[in-house]
């Protein structure tokens, strides 16, 4: 990382600039007294340790910033420049291993937007020396009003020159970041304001000077260590089930990462449905597990790479209600349950289970059943190479409607617009160990076993000899001109002969 | 395994010492409110008592199924300790007061969790009383210098130094409501009372520290505030309260997840149905008949459900799942395909430690000086046992395990470890 564009160079400057002369204007308005010394170091070595256990994780959604408090607290206590200084000091001393132009943005910027509620809590008439002998209504009405009101000014000026930088540098929209901000954040910052206004009172009201940094720290802290330990838990628990499901599918050699690569699509499309932050983690979950049911059907149809007759078909088509039985006593998969047990119905009624059609199938079970055909075709298998995304992606836009969901088919292009996705192809070794290998995920397959002539006439062997051609004449090493072409509303097969 | 045949003596002694506690201090009160002075303190003393009532409704289960009420808890210390404010509210109580309100404020918070069929321990709430009992003690009854309490004393300390031993006091009363509850555990699970004492102190320090700087703060912040202190005090609080929840949510779903995980292997016809389970739960009573800890017994429960979990990576399934009956190599394969896949959760490696070593025999250790875990000789033996009783699982296929498992004694399997084997069923029996 060298030098930085010009117009961040001078967004920084101007932030500093402004940050030097809010902090002037405070000292103006309400200069530093001896009085104020000790409050003023105990908050800058608050201020110190909120920003050295800043930025460990304490898992995803969950912003814990004991700045703003003691930004707050340093508000109603000293006074705009006071609050600057506070601001400020964490930055400078750089606990972070920040960049030294990010230290000193975000210097500035704290020292900045902490002046900014002092004036604002100053105007609306916040008492700045609150008496010992205040009673109730006082210190609720003129201290704690104000500061809920500076903690608003804290909050929005904070999101403001935030959107700034982030603009110049990654290009999001000020309006969506400031807007974002909010969302996640702004229901933390009235918990902040509060905790700022008990602050304030246990030093001067209640007496206790500072000492109340201890009382008021102890619980926050305690909680920062169990978001702490439950962001790891999280992760732990997400790592394992990711790893002992891909253990899982050693059974089926040609399934090896399909289960984590559909996850990561069904994330993708999570993010252009803009999805809830829960439904996403549902989903993803679902996409992860959506095929763990076939562990339950015998390796050797898995591994059986065409004839299967059509008792095998129907063995295969149970492994979403088999999935289900599996996961069913797993609380946190309650939101997912739906979505694997529906992801091989199609939108023309044809598929199973249920044979559910339309808007009755559940959006996730619609979005996996995107996720996984698309990633069937983007993977190589013994009878043809993978596709590349384009022709993936075509394929998927002409079984819009039937097979698929066209809205979520667009919503697969839009995140690929944004993401690069790499085709999967299997090597060659692995390949011939493998074998010849059924694929249930091939939008072909979804073909054949929605017919239901197939699925009945197990015993006349027409479905045997479908598949079996299906998967001939897509193998341009073992043409087999005997055989019948695929039906033609099925044009890719016959492309994808062409060697 | 608990057993829920026969309470432990501790619990009864305990149980009995809180009755008598909450009669003796009802009938003080009693006596107390004959005085019309004394209901001037009814408004702190009902605020007091809505806030633990509420506090019980909501409580926490702590990592280790721990019940606990974390904003009753320090609102009763808070209660044992505010002084008087000068603010209309007199807080001119005694000791027994704060006891006795303690109590009906547990009973009233029970009411909600009985008719919702919560689950309710009551050693839990009588440690709790216990320790509040304590700190009212302390703060309000225990003459300290020239038969002044702290409550008389207060009056000419600074601020902070109230606050400190505050503090203080809090923590004295918390602590001995946390050896309360390890002495209980100890006798449930017949553990060795030191370690206990340790994983109950690692379970509860964190909460716990929030606890004594919230009582104090909510009896602190009653003199400038009034009553509005005690909700608005206890608001820290609720977000340590919310974090500890979703913590202990987290591990319960981690737990769920590896129970689940492993009954895929049965699912796919690898193993015997129950079996993973059925280990997991023998390696636990003998992990506490060997005084493990709870961090070793989670890695143990871990281990035990998943230590077939190698077998996904053979063909085709070893007949009934019994590795006991697979050579020794083929073991050793499985063992070791388990390993690696549990290694590759990157989270679980002391887990992948256990399972590398669970078909060692016990005789490595002996002639070659090997370090064998003691978790995996123990899922060595569990599992040869369950595999062994099969489906007889009577009288009689438990002692031809166990006659088995004892021709393979100093060879195969360690000898403590048959022992605590032996113990565990005998206790399932009584």
């Amino acid at each position: 990382m060298g030098v930085l564009p010009y117009a961040v160079t001078t967004y920084i400057g101007a932030v500093i600039l402004l940050a030097v002369v809010l902090a002037a204007l405070g000292w103006r308005m309400h200069p530093l007294n001896r009085d104020d010394i000790v409050p003023l170091v105990v908050l800058c070595v608050m201020g110190v340790l909120s920003e050295s256990v800043r930025g460990s994780d304490v898992g995803p959604r969950t912003h814990l910033s004991f700045t703003s408090i003691v930004s707050l607290s340093s508000v109603a206590l000293i006074g705009p420049f006071g609050a600057a200084v506070v601001g400020a000091v964490p930055h400078l001393l750089g606990f972070n291993k920040d960049r030294a132009q990010v230290r000193v943005f975000n210097c500035a910027m704290n020292s900045a937007h902490s002046a900014i509620a002092g004036f604002v809590y100053l105007r609306i008439g916040g008492l700045q020396v609150v008496g010992p002998d205040s009673g109730p209504q006082e210190l609720l009405l003129r201290v704690g009003l104000p500061l809920m009101v500076a903690d608003v000014a804290l909050c929005l000026s904070n999101a403001l020159i935030l959107s700034g930088i982030v603009r110049l540098t990654q290009g999001t929209p000020i309006r969506r970041f400031v807007l974002g901000m909010l969302g996640t954040s702004g229901l933390a910052y009235i918990g902040y304001g509060l905790i700022g206004f008990l602050f304030v009172i246990l030093w001067v009201p209640a007496g206790v000077g500072p000492f109340s940094a201890v009382l008021i720290l102890a619980p926050l802290f305690a909680a920062r260590w169990a978001f702490v330990q439950y962001g790891d838990e999280q992760r732990a628990h997400e790592r394992t089930l990711r790893a002992l499901v891909a253990a899982v599918e050693t059974k089926d050699l040609y399934t090896r990462g399909h289960s984590e690569r559909v996850a990561l699509l069904c994330d993708l499309m999570a993010g252009s449905l803009s999805l809830s932050h829960q439904d996403t983690e549902a989903l993803r979950f679902a996409g992860m597990l959506h095929d763990i049911g076939k562990l339950a059907i015998p390796t050797r149809v898995l591994r059986k790479a065409h004839g299967l007759s059509g008792a095998e078909l129907a063995s295969m088509a149970t492994h979403p209600a088999r999935g289900v039985e599996m996961v069913r006593d797993i609380e946190f998969l309650k939101g997912s349950i739906q979505a694997i047990l529906y992801h091989h119905e199609r939108m023309d009624g044809r598929g199973y289970p249920t044979g559910l059609s339309g808007e009755q199938i559940p959006l996730f079970a619609r979005i996996i059943a995107v996720a996984d055909a698309f990633d069937s075709l983007a993977t190589s298998s013994s009878h043809r190479d993978a596709h590349t995304v384009e022709e993936a992606v075509a394929e998927l836009r002409r079984r819009a409607g039937t097979q698929l969901d066209p809205a979520i088919v667009a919503a697969l292009e839009r995140a690929l617009v944004r993401h690069v996705w790499q085709p999967t192809r299997l090597e060659p070794e692995l390949m011939a160990t493998a074998g010849r290998a059924f694929d249930h995920d091939d939008p072909a397959a979804s073909d054949l076993m929605a017919s239901p002539a197939h699925l009945e006439s197990s015993t006349s062997g027409e479905a045997t000899s479908e598949l079996a051609s299906a998967e001939a004449s897509s193998e341009p090493a073992t043409p087999d001109p005997a055989l019948p072409e695929p039906n033609g509303a099925n044009p890719f097969w016959a492309k994808e002969t062409a060697p | 395994m608990t057993n829920r045949a026969k309470t432990p003596k501790i619990e009864v002694v305990l149980g009995v010492l809180a009755t008598v506690l909450t009669l003796a201090t009802l009938v003080a009160v009693g006596a107390q409110f004959r005085e019309p002075a004394m209901f001037a303190t009814l408004p702190i003393v009902g605020a007091f008592f809505v806030a633990m009532v509420m506090g019980e409704i909501f409580r926490v289960t702590l990592p280790g199924s721990r019940h606990t009420a974390p904003m009753a808890t320090a609102a009763a210390l808070a209660f044992a300790m505010t002084v008087n404010s000068g603010h209309g509210a007199s807080a001119g109580y005694e000791g027994p007061l704060v006891v006795a309100v303690t109590a009906v404020a547990m009973a009233f918070g029970l009411i909600p969790n009985v008719i919702r069929g919560r689950p309710v321990r009551l050693p839990d709430l009588v440690n709790r009383l216990i320790g509040i009992a304590v700190a009212a003690l302390l703060f309000r009854g225990l003459p300290i210098s020239n038969g002044r309490t702290v409550l008389d004393l207060q009056a000419s300390w600074r601020p902070y130094i109230l606050a400190l031993v505050m503090v203080v006091v809090s923590a004295i009363a918390l602590t001995v409501e946390v050896s309360l509850m390890a002495a209980v555990r100890a006798a449930r699970s017949h553990a060795p009372l030191l370690r206990t004492f340790r994983d109950e102190w690692r379970a509860a320090f964190g909460l716990s520290t929030a606890l004594s700087a919230t009582g104090a703060l909510v009896a602190l912040a009653e003199r400038p505030m009034g009553l509005v202190a005690i909700p608005l005090f206890l608001v820290p609080l609720f977000l340590t309260q919310f974090a500890v929840r979703r913590q202990s949510a987290i591990r319960r779903t981690y737990r769920q997840t590896i129970r689940t995980l492993s009954r895929l292997t049965e699912l796919g016809g690898y193993t015997e149905v129950g079996h993973a389970s059925r280990v997991a739960a023998l390696s636990m009573s003998m992990g506490h008949e060997l005084g493990m800890s709870e961090r070793e017994m989670l890695d143990l429960e871990y281990a035990a459900l998943l230590h077939d979990i190698g077998q996904v990576s053979l063909t085709e399934p070893i007949p009934g799942g019994a590795t006991v009956l697979a050579a020794p190599a083929d073991q050793r394969r499985i063992a070791h395909d388990g390993a690696e896949i549990v290694r590759q959760t990157g989270v679980l490696e002391n887990v992948a430690v256990i399972l590398e070593a669970q078909t060692t025999p016990y005789r490595q250790v002996r002639e070659f000086g090997e370090i064998l875990p003691l978790s995996s000789r123990i899922i060595k033996v569990c599992n040869a046992y369950d595999d062994l009783t099969g489906n007889n699982s009577g009288r009689g296929g438990r002692d031809a395990a166990i006659e088995r498992i004892h021709l393979g004694l100093g060879y195969e399997y360690d000898p403590r470890v048959v022992d605590a084997l032996v113990r565990a069923l005998a206790r399932t029996d009584q």
